[in-house]
């Protein structure tokens, strides 16, 4: 009997699975392995970079669920993480809460942040959301820089947050972390793509590509877009939560518009709807700062303190470039990558679904 | 009336082939002709492609991210193929578009002299003559005029850009029959005192036929049947499918009728 | 008496910055949130010009630098149009908008790179027209200010109703295409709003370092500006005047009455209220918050 062709699809499960075909496994396979053997071949320096990545990449999976998939913009992003970073310092620091009560509680937090948040969505799209969400963030580092001021120590230094301990372990040194953001990085990114893929996520998607549309077709559009900022506040705490954990210190001033923008660049970047795309934008954005430094140490003439400004044009850069020339992001040259060689030697040229987007 | 003019056609339209999204070929091989100073119809049910083949030569397609993948558009020698729309309204090429054919927010006298340069004073007052109705209603806001006075203001508009070639889109398009008579032979006088070439995409069939000289009937995104005005007018098939006086009594003729349509599309 | 001069003249920078969102904003449905950054930027291109030659400013070298100030705003923001905003047409408004802020990114990091983030402030203006009898002070850069917002409020509102570009202006903001079939360069028309737009960018920028220090962190005057521009309704000129005003009356107000570190967020206080209450602004379109 004649093999079915792997292109047949004959169930709805099958056209929902996450990796459809068996090269994508093994190269996800093989991708795992590398991840999990990496700190074996690698410095405190480069696990230290890693760690920021992961931590970007559950900020970044965060955002993306809610201006890729659900098309809600948003400049919120830095303060919902900001909510979690200052509510994990408060449980750990004052309160003296363990690790496992102060992340979920911190997620909570972010989440009834996300919430209130949400509520200007329902009356405003696009551009008019976004500069209620940039309000909105005002408005809460307002608060938590008076808060600020009330319990740390001075007005300008931090709070401190304790190591976490789990199991008894401390949780101290470059590889904990690595295995540690690891796992929690791992669990947001199952979760994501399995939301995106459930009825939730086709809602979201089909709110943003027409929301009076989507409403007819019996999409509950003002709870879902609500669950959208709940869910995406959540996993922005949660990275939040963790960077306080991980930096130990938390100052206000490291929320600014700023770190939103860098994270709307990371999706950007990334690929707007696309949950592997941000994956891919997290890192590119978080390490190339790092990549610019070490490619002007390499140049003769040396800018001195004024690199941080070249660090911030090159994202800037990276945005319009992205923006103008390759507007579904980096996961879009992967596929195009990656379609060539799967169809080769045949050539393929792709049918643009709709000009909407 | 009924002769074409022997002359080079002033606009020719080759073999167009017009594709939306890069999916869905909206227009595949549509040639059309215009002669000069001659008042040309295209008709057509809706989606048989007439307003796309007039958005496509005033050159409004790539804005909407459609394509003309083939074909060529050719008028007194320039290729309009390419060309940005101000640049083809500048060569005389006008369209007076379906619907927001006029700027709602301006008034009246403000839309009249949108294009207006020292040149074409004279221009706009010939063009309050034609329209007397609008030349009450100067200082009113354009938004606020009633169907027919927004048609009549929107062809006013077009006239003081200079068109050697006038587009018309769907003129009876929420118009009362009576206006769109009225203003059809408005277009009819202009045409012969100032020579000025028409080209109108209408579904009122009878009523664009009797101004024009020459018609072309559009289904499907093809030209399916062409010829001269009167022709088409007594033409039985014209009759029975566009003029609504074939003599379709019982059941059986229409299903002949479906037939027939399929038939010829 | 001497706060109100102060909120008119603080005003004025804001419904100048408002102004430039409201032109490019009506012209493209676009809001530009590079606006501080141009403006910022500007002031340090009119200190620099002005300080090129010696370390005091002269009549002349006060003449170079509005000059080449002048002259390079405008042609700064046609450089933007050409290069970055016109590749968007068609795109959705939003992308157009991501844009502006990775200009704004690059903007200020320029601030960083090429001035070192210096503070600077500039100095001209800075004596007194008139001393009140309670210590107050009018400056001369106040009332410049007022004046330069009026007159140049006067001449947009004389650009866009009497002449003939300024209405083809109008007609293309509200339908592109017909105004491209109606034989006006859309291209053109976008161009010079982006010029006239940081143009006037540069010039609230400079008023603005002529009265306070400059530095890359002033960039976000044109979060107020914005703010100012939303007030008054996004689409309307003489909406970004008064936004201008109650925007600079409200900041001023509560930096003096209740406490500084609050009025840095009031801008923000007062776009939320806008937002919930009118967010047409007080003198905009309705049917504009479901264009964008």
């Amino acid at each position: 009997m004649a093999k079915p062709s792997p292109y047949l699809l004959v169930s709805y499960a099958q056209t929902n699975r996450i990796l459809p075909e068996p090269y994508q496994r093994a190269v996800v396979g093989i991708l795992v392995a590398a991840i999990l053997l990496l700190p074996a071949f690698s410095g405190d320096y480069f696990l230290h970079l890693m760690n920021l990545c992961l931590i970007a990449v559950i900020g970044a999976i965060g955002l993306n669920l809610l201006t890729g998939y659900c098309g809600q913009l948003s400049l919120g992003q830095a303060s919902f993480m900001a909510i979690g970073a200052f509510s994990t310092a408060i449980l750990a620091q004052r309160y003296g809460m363990p690790f496992f009560v102060a992340i979920p509680a911190s997620c909570c937090a972010g989440a009834l942040v996300g919430f209130l948040v949400g509520l200007p969505a329902l009356r405003f799209r696009g551009i008019y959301l976004a500069i209620t969400t940039l309000a909105m963030h005002y408005a809460i580092i307002y608060v938590l820089t008076n808060y600020q001021a009330i319990v740390g120590p001075s007005a300008s230094a931090g709070i401190t947050v304790p190591p976490p301990s789990i199991g008894g372990f401390l949780l101290t040194s470059e590889r904990g972390w690595y295995y540690a953001l690891l796992i929690a990085a791992a669990a947001v990114l199952m979760f994501s793509l399995n939301l995106a893929r459930s009825y939730i996520g086709r809602a979201w998607v089909a709110i943003r590509d027409r929301d009076i549309a989507a409403e007819a077709t019996g999409v509950n559009v003002p709870r879902y877009k609500l669950l959208a900022f709940t869910v995406s506040a959540a996993l922005a705490a949660l990275a939040g939560s963790l960077g306080a954990y991980f930096t130990t210190v938390v100052t206000v001033e490291e929320y600014t518009l700023e770190l939103a923008i860098i994270y709307l660049a990371m999706i950007i970047v990334g690929g707007m709807g696309s949950i592997v795309g941000s994956v891919l934008g997290a890192v590119f954005i978080t390490l190339l700062p790092y990549a610019v430094q070490r490619g002007f140490d390499a140049l003769p003439w040396h800018f001195g303190t004024t690199i941080f400004g070249v660090q911030q044009a090159a994202i800037g850069a990276a945005i319009i470039g992205f923006l103008l020339f390759e507007p579904d992001g980096l996961i879009e040259i992967y596929r195009r990558i990656a379609t060539y060689f799967e169809r080769w030697p045949f050539r393929y040229r792709e049918i643009k679904a709709s000009s909407a987007r | 009336m009924s002769e074409i003019a022997p002359q080079a056609p002033l606009l020719s339209v080759r073999q167009l082939e017009v594709v939306y999204h890069d999916v869905a070929t909206a227009i595949q091989g549509v040639s059309i002709e215009v002669a000069p100073g001659s008042i040309v119809a295209m008709i057509g049910s809706n989606g048989a492609g007439k307003t796309t083949t007039l958005r496509a030569i005033s050159g409004f397609l790539p804005a909407e991210d459609v394509a003309v993948t083939d074909g060529d558009i050719v008028f007194a020698g320039h290729s309009l193929r390419g060309m940005l729309p101000h640049q083809i309204s500048r060569l005389g090429v006008v369209l007076v578009p379906e619907r927001e054919k006029l700027f709602g927010t301006l008034t009246v006298r403000e839309n009249l002299d949108f294009s207006l340069t020292p040149k074409r004073r004279a221009l706009r007052n010939s063009v309050l003559d034609y329209f007397p109705r609008l030349a009450e209603r100067q200082k009113q806001v354009a938004g606020y005029l009633s169907g027919g006075e927004k048609q009549m203001l929107a062809i006013g508009m077009a006239l003081i850009c200079e068109p050697k070639l006038l587009l018309v889109d769907e003129l009876s398009l929420g118009l009362a029959p009576i206006i769109t008579n009225e203003i059809m032979q408005i277009l009819r006088v202009i045409n012969r005192d100032l020579g000025l070439t028409m080209l109108i995409v209408e579904q009122n069939v009878a009523a664009a036929l009797r101004i024009a000289s020459f018609g072309y009937v559009l289904e499907n995104g093809r030209v399916v049947f062409k010829g001269e005005a009167d022709r088409l007018l007594g033409h039985q098939d014209m009759r029975e499918f566009y003029l609504g006086d074939g003599n379709a009594g019982s059941y059986r003729n229409i299903r002949q009728y479906t037939r027939k349509r399929r038939w010829w599309g | 008496m001497e706060l109100l001069v102060s909120i008119l003249a603080l005003g004025s920078t804001y419904a100048l910055l408002a102004a430039g969102i409201v032109i490019i904003y009506k012209a493209s449905r676009v809001i530009n949130f590079a606006h501080g950054e141009l403006a910022i930027v500007g002031a340090y291109v009119f200190h620099s010009a002005g300080f090129l030659t010696g370390t005091t400013l002269t009549a002349l070298s006060l003449a170079t630098s509005i000059v080449v100030a002048a002259a390079a705003s405008a042609f700064f923001g046609v450089a933007i149009y050409l290069a970055l905003m016109r590749r968007l047409l068609g795109r959705p408004t939003f992308v157009a908008a991501m844009v502006t802020i990775g200009l704004a990114i690059i903007l200020k990091a320029a601030i960083v790179v090429i001035w070192n983030s210096r503070s600077v402030g500039i100095p001209i203006g800075r004596q007194a027209v008139y001393n009140f009898a309670g210590g107050g002070r009018i400056t001369w850069i106040d009332v410049i200010s007022v004046l330069t917002c009026v007159a140049a409020f006067t001449a947009l509102a004389i650009f866009f109703q009497l002449t003939r570009l300024g209405r083809q202006f109008r007609g293309a903001a509200e339908n592109p295409l017909l105004a491209a079939q109606r034989q006006v360069n859309i291209n053109l028309i976008l161009a010079i709003a982006w010029g006239v737009a940081v143009f006037s960018a540069a010039l609230a920028g400079v008023l603005f370092g002529s009265r306070s220090m400059l530095s890359p962190q002033s960039t976000i005057i044109g979060l107020s500006g914005l703010t100012a521009a939303l007030v008054g309704g996004l689409d309307s000129l003489r909406g970004a005047a008064i936004g201008g005003v109650l925007v600079a009356a409200a900041t001023y107000l509560t930096a003096r009455l209740i406490s500084p570190t609050l009025a840095e967020t009031v801008p923000f206080l007062i776009l939320l209220a806008v937002m919930s209450w009118r967010p047409w602004g007080l003198f905009g379109t309705v049917e504009e918050i479901n264009r964008v």
